[in-house]
C-alpha cells in the first residue's frame, strides 16, 4: 500500500510539473473600459521554455484597404504571410527594429513569407495607402493571449512555477508587468490596469478640395 | 527621359476604375473680379462632379494614375457662367523612402474642355503640375504644388496663361478631423470686370481704373448689368483655411475660406467661402 501511494505521489508530482493551468487576465483602463488588442503573455523565470513556431504560415489579410487584423503576436521563428485581397495593390512593409522588411507592390497573394527571428514589436505599413497600420508582437514565451473586445486573455498550458506577466498594447503608455505563482491548483485570474495613449492614425477621408482661383 | 524610364516597368494591367465624387456650395463676394464697389457682385455657385481613376503600378512605390473626370457649376445668379467641363489628368506619383514619413514628389498634366453657358467663356485648357508631400507626424502634413497652363477661350479676353504655387499644411489632431491652412502665388492672367455705361461714343467703364489696363476687353452680358469684362495679366496671392471632419472612411465634408488678392494696375479682392462634400467608392 505504501508502494502505491508514493506511485501515486510521484506521478502526481510528475502530472503537476506539466500541469496546465489557466491564467486568465482582464484588462482595464483607467475609466474601467476593456481594453481590446493587448498581448498578455507570461515569461518564465526559472528557466526558458522552447518555442514551437507553427509549421504553416500565419496569414495577415488586408481588404477595405486596411489589415484585417490590428494585432497579431506570434513566437519567434514563425512566418507570417500578407494575401491582398484587394482589387488595389499594396506595398506592406516595417522599418522596425525587430524586423525590417519590404514586399513590394503586389496584388493577391504574395509569394513572400517574411520570418520574424526577433522578439519585439513590429508595426506593419502600406507605402502606398500611409494610413493602414497593423503590429505583429514576436514573443519569445510559448505562454501569451491577445485580448478580445471584452479585454479578456486566457493564457494556458502553464505549468506551475514563477512568472512574470507582461502586457503589451500598440499605444502602452507605461510598462505593465508584474510578478506572478501559477500553484498546482491551477487557474488564476489578473486584472491589470492598462493606460492608452490617444489613437493617432493617419486619416484615411478624402480631400474634399477647395476654392479655386478663376 | 526619366518619366520614360518610370514608365517602362509598368505592366500593361490597371487597378480600377476608382470612382469618388464630390458636390460643393460656393459664395464668392466678387464673382465679377471687379475693383470697385459698382461692379462688386456676390453669388452662389452650385457644383458637382465625378472622376474615375485607374492606378498602373511601376516599381518600387511608383503609381501612374490615370483619370478622367467631369464636373458642372451652376452659378444661381449669373447664367452665363454656367459650365460644364470634362478632361482627363496623367499623374506619376512616387514615394522616395519606405514608412509614412518618406516623401512623395508627384508630377502630371490635366487638360480640359470647358463649356460655358456664355459661348465666348467656352475654352480649351491645359496644365502641367509637380509637386511634393511631406508627413512630419501623423497630425502633420506639408503639400507643395506647382502648376503651369493655359486656356484658349473662343474670346480672346478669355485667354490666357498662369503659373501658380501653393502650399498646403494639414493638421490632422485625430482620424476625423482636419485642419488646413493655404497659401498661393500666382502670375498669369485673369479676367476683371467693370461696370460700364454706354456714352456717344460706346461702352464705358464707370471705374476710370479700367483705363490703366492695357489688355483685351469686351461687352458682356454676363451680370445682368453692362460689363466690361477685360484681361489682366497680375499676380494674385492666395491664403485660407478650411475644418474637414471626415465622415467615416471614405467621405469628408470641408468648410474653407479663401481670400484673393489680385495686385496690378487696378487691384481687387475676391473672398471665397465653400462648403463641399468628397466620396470616394
Amino acid at each position: 500500500m505504501k508502494r502505491l501511494f508514493a506511485a501515486a505521489l510521484l506521478a502526481s508530482a510528475a502530472l503537476s510539473a506539466h500541469a496546465a493551468g489557466i491564467v486568465r487576465v482582464v484588462t482595464k483602463d483607467p475609466s474601467g473600459s476593456p481594453v481590446a488588442d493587448a498581448v498578455a503573455y507570461a515569461v518564465a523565470l526559472d528557466g526558458t521554455p522552447q518555442v514551437h513556431p507553427p509549421s504553416e504560415p500565419v496569414a495577415i489579410v488586408q481588404k477595405d484597404q486596411e489589415f484585417q487584423t490590428y494585432v497579431t503576436p506570434v513566437v519567434v521563428g514563425t512566418r507570417v504571410v500578407f494575401p491582398n485581397k484587394d482589387t488595389v495593390q499594396h506595398h506592406v512593409y516595417s522599418v522596425s527594429p525587430a524586423k525590417k522588411f519590404e514586399i513590394p507592390l503586389y496584388i493577391g497573394e504574395s509569394s513572400a513569407s517574411i520570418l520574424f527571428d526577433r522578439p519585439g514589436p513590429v508595426t506593419l505599413g502600406c507605402n502606398i495607402h500611409d494610413w493602414m497600420v497593423a503590429y505583429v508582437f514576436v514573443l519569445a514565451t510559448p505562454y501569451f493571449a491577445k485580448t478580445g473586445t471584452d479585454g479578456v486573455a486566457d493564457i494556458s498550458g502553464l505549468p506551475q512555477g514563477r512568472y512574470r506577466l507582461e502586457v503589451w498594447h500598440p499605444r502602452l503608455a507605461a510598462k505593465v508587468e508584474r510578478e506572478l505563482v501559477v500553484a498546482e491548483s491551477g487557474d488564476t485570474t489578473q486584472v491589470v490596469s492598462v493606460t492608452l495613449r490617444p489613437d493617432r492614425r493617419i486619416r484615411r477621408a478624402p480631400d474634399a478640395g477647395g476654392a479655386d482661383y478663376k | 527621359m526619366a518619366i520614360l524610364t518610370l514608365l517602362a516597368p509598368l505592366g500593361a494591367r490597371a487597378d480600377g476604375p476608382y470612382v469618388s465624387d464630390t458636390a460643393s456650395l460656393l459664395w464668392q463676394d466678387n464673382a465679377a473680379n471687379a475693383a470697385s464697389g459698382d461692379g462688386i457682385l456676390g453669388a452662389y455657385t452650385v457644383g458637382a462632379g465625378g472622376t474615375a481613376s485607374w492606378i498602373h503600378s511601376g516599381g518600387f512605390s511608383t503609381l501612374v494614375l490615370t483619370s478622367l473626370s467631369a464636373n458642372f457649376e451652376v452659378c444661381t445668379p449669373f447664367s452665363g457662367l454656367d459650365n460644364v467641363a470634362v478632361g482627363p489628368r496623367l499623374e506619376i506619383r512616387h514615394k522616395l523612402e519606405v514608412g509614412p514619413y518618406a516623401p512623395t514628389v508627384y508630377a502630371g498634366a490635366d487638360a480640359g474642355l470647358v463649356g460655358f453657358d456664355d459661348p465666348e467663356r467656352s475654352n480649351a485648357e491645359g496644365a502641367i503640375f509637380a509637386g511634393y508631400s511631406q508627413r512630419f507626424t501623423e497630425a502633420l502634413q506639408l503639400v507643395v504644388e506647382g502648376r503651369a497652363g493655359s486656356y484658349d477661350a473662343k474670346e480672346t479676353v478669355f485667354t490666357g496663361s498662369y503659373a501658380h504655387l501653393g502650399a498646403t499644411l494639414n493638421w490632422d489632431p485625430n482620424a476625423t478631423w482636419r485642419f488646413a491652412v493655404t497659401g498661393g502665388w500666382r502670375n498669369g492672367d485673369t479676367v476683371a470686370g467693370y461696370e460700364a455705361y454706354r456714352s456717344p461714343s460706346g461702352w464705358e467703364p464707370i471705374d476710370p481704373g479700367a483705363y490703366a489696363l492695357a489688355g483685351p476687353w469686351r461687352y458682356v452680358a454676363t451680370f445682368r448689368k453692362p460689363f466690361l469684362d477685360y484681361r489682366v495679366s497680375a499676380l494674385t496671392w492666395s491664403y485660407g483655411a478650411a475644418i474637414s471632419p471626415a465622415i467615416g472612411r471614405n467621405t469628408s465634408v470641408t468648410l474653407g475660406f479663401t481670400r484673393f488678392e489680385t495686385l496690378g494696375p487696378d487691384p481687387y479682392i475676391s473672398d471665397e467661402v465653400s462648403l463641399s462634400i468628397a466620396h470616394k467608392y
